[in-house]
């Protein structure tokens, strides 16, 4: 996902100028701490789009003491890549779990109890459900659907990641059971002479 | 002083062989205007402690002290006293019986309890208002909404103004948004009302509404998470790995 479709969607809605768009893009994404972007991040984006032709760019000279400001507009190949982007279904990323990592890491190597390691993660997640619980009930369903739809979302996720740590809590001894997922190993360096193969497929691991 | 205290408390089902341990000597206190949730795989003694915290069930061993005083030195008829005027309870099922009006169930108890008909029916009403029932007084239950019936069985529980609320899977038998409803109202009763909720859920959704978590496997306390200071989970992790170690 990128900051520069936000973008395009945001000067789709009206022109503005980079200040605004930083401010206009956290109220979407559900404040600072959802999705910190810092105010460079906006200007070169903004620039790169720019330069693309996707947006175009006015200077306004500012009223009395107000200094000039450059103020963003949507140009037609914007709002081409801006609907391009739209009609798109968006994959999923359910990768790169750190969790999980941490949880094999402590299996194969033992320098940790996976068990105490499921314990401390579910409270974490429970202070987690917790506090987007508290802002979800702060939130005024007349006027703050939007953000209570965000933070539903973050619930949901959450309940599912529980739900997961259970399950690997019951399963905690299957997988110590099993062998744990190996790499083939590669024969590394220069080749011996007359072997002019190449490493695929590897060779055979040998049982030590 | 903790309203609640367990100590060593133990129930163990059946004989021999066939013999559950349901509950293992567990030592849990809560504190009073605390909303504490219990949590744990199917079987793992969640219900069994809500029992025998209410004086619904006595225990092979240890004991449950309210306000300091031991159950297990009650006889049966100071223990249902003590039912009635310290503890309310609420249950998957509203169990709302169906010719009465919202305000008659939620004075039933406290009429039978010998208190004016006038009276109960005020105060059973009171409560209703508080929980956003004030123009639904006289639906019947097969007027109300899961939800609602849920508040009605609520401010029944509450209606002899108890100390405490047992709430064993309050919202099982509710929609999630029903359910949050609830799990809401339980939160008011403890930050607005001043009153002590226990109770046992398996769903994490509304776990999360309370101030603590307690988590049971096979009839021991594992875990313990305070959801109310920052941090504190993490506190309790290590802790948990000092002991651990």
């Amino acid at each position: 996902m990128s900051v520069r479709h936000a973008i395009l969607g945001l000067l789709a809605q009206k022109p503005r100028h980079g200040y605004e768009l930083r401010a206009a893009f956290e109220a979407v994404v559900g404040g600072e701490e959802a999705w910190e972007v810092k105010p460079a991040q906006i200007y070169t984006t903004l620039e790169r789009l720019e330069e693309a032709g996707l947006v175009t760019c006015v200077s306004d000279l500012g009223e009395g003491a107000e200094p000039a400001r450059r103020i963003y507009a949507l140009a037609e190949p914007g709002r081409q890549a801006l609907s391009e982007w739209l009609a798109e279904g968006v994959t999923p990323t359910h990768q790169r779990d750190e969790f999980f990592v941490k949880l094999i890491v402590a299996l194969a190597s033992g320098e940790s109890d996976p068990a105490h390691l499921i314990q401390t993660q579910r409270g974490r997640l429970y202070q987690e459900l917790h506090d987007l619980t508290t802002r979800r009930e702060a939130c005024n369903p007349q006027t703050e659907m939007a953000q209570i739809l965000l933070l539903d979302k973050a619930i949901m996720h959450l309940e599912a990641d529980l739900r997961w740590l259970d399950i690997a809590e019951q399963r905690l001894e299957e997988v110590r059971r099993q062998p744990l997922p190996e790499p083939e190993l590669r024969r590394r360096g220069r080749p011996p002479k007359g072997d002019k193969g190449s490493t695929y497929p590897p060779p055979v691991p040998v049982n030590s | 002083m903790s309203l609640i205290q367990t100590e060593n408390l133990t129930k163990i089902y059946g004989a021999g062989e066939a013999a559950v341990t349901a509950l293992d000597h567990v030592n849990i206190a809560v504190n009073e205007g605390e909303f504490v949730a219990v949590m744990g795989p199917s079987g793992c003694g969640k219900s069994t402690l809500l029992h025998l915290i209410g004086g619904l069930d006595r225990p092979n061993e240890g004991n449950v002290r309210i306000e300091g005083v031991a159950l297990a030195e009650m006889d049966d008829d100071a223990l249902t006293k003590l039912r009635r005027q310290k503890i309310g309870f609420v249950f998957q099922f509203f169990n709302l019986i169906p010719v009465l009006t919202a305000v008659e169930n939620a004075a039933l108890p406290v009429t039978l309890d010998g208190v004016k008909p006038s009276e109960a029916k005020k105060r059973a009403a009171e409560w209703l208002t508080r929980f956003g029932l004030g123009d639904r007084l006289a639906a019947r239950p097969d007027q109300l909404s899961g939800g609602q019936q849920q508040r009605v069985a609520v401010a029944r529980a509450l209606v002899s103004e108890p100390a405490l609320i047992l709430a064993d899977e309050p919202t099982g038998n509710l929609d999630t948004r029903s359910g949050d409803e609830i799990a809401s109202l339980l939160r008011d009763v403890t930050k607005k009302y001043g009153r002590t909720v226990v109770m046992v859920t398996h769903d994490p959704r509304i776990a999360a509404y309370a101030d603590r978590i307690i988590f049971l496997k096979d009839g021991k306390v594992v875990d313990e998470t305070n959801l109310e200071r920052k941090g504190a989970a993490d506190q309790i992790a290590s802790k948990m790995k000092e002991i651990g170690d």
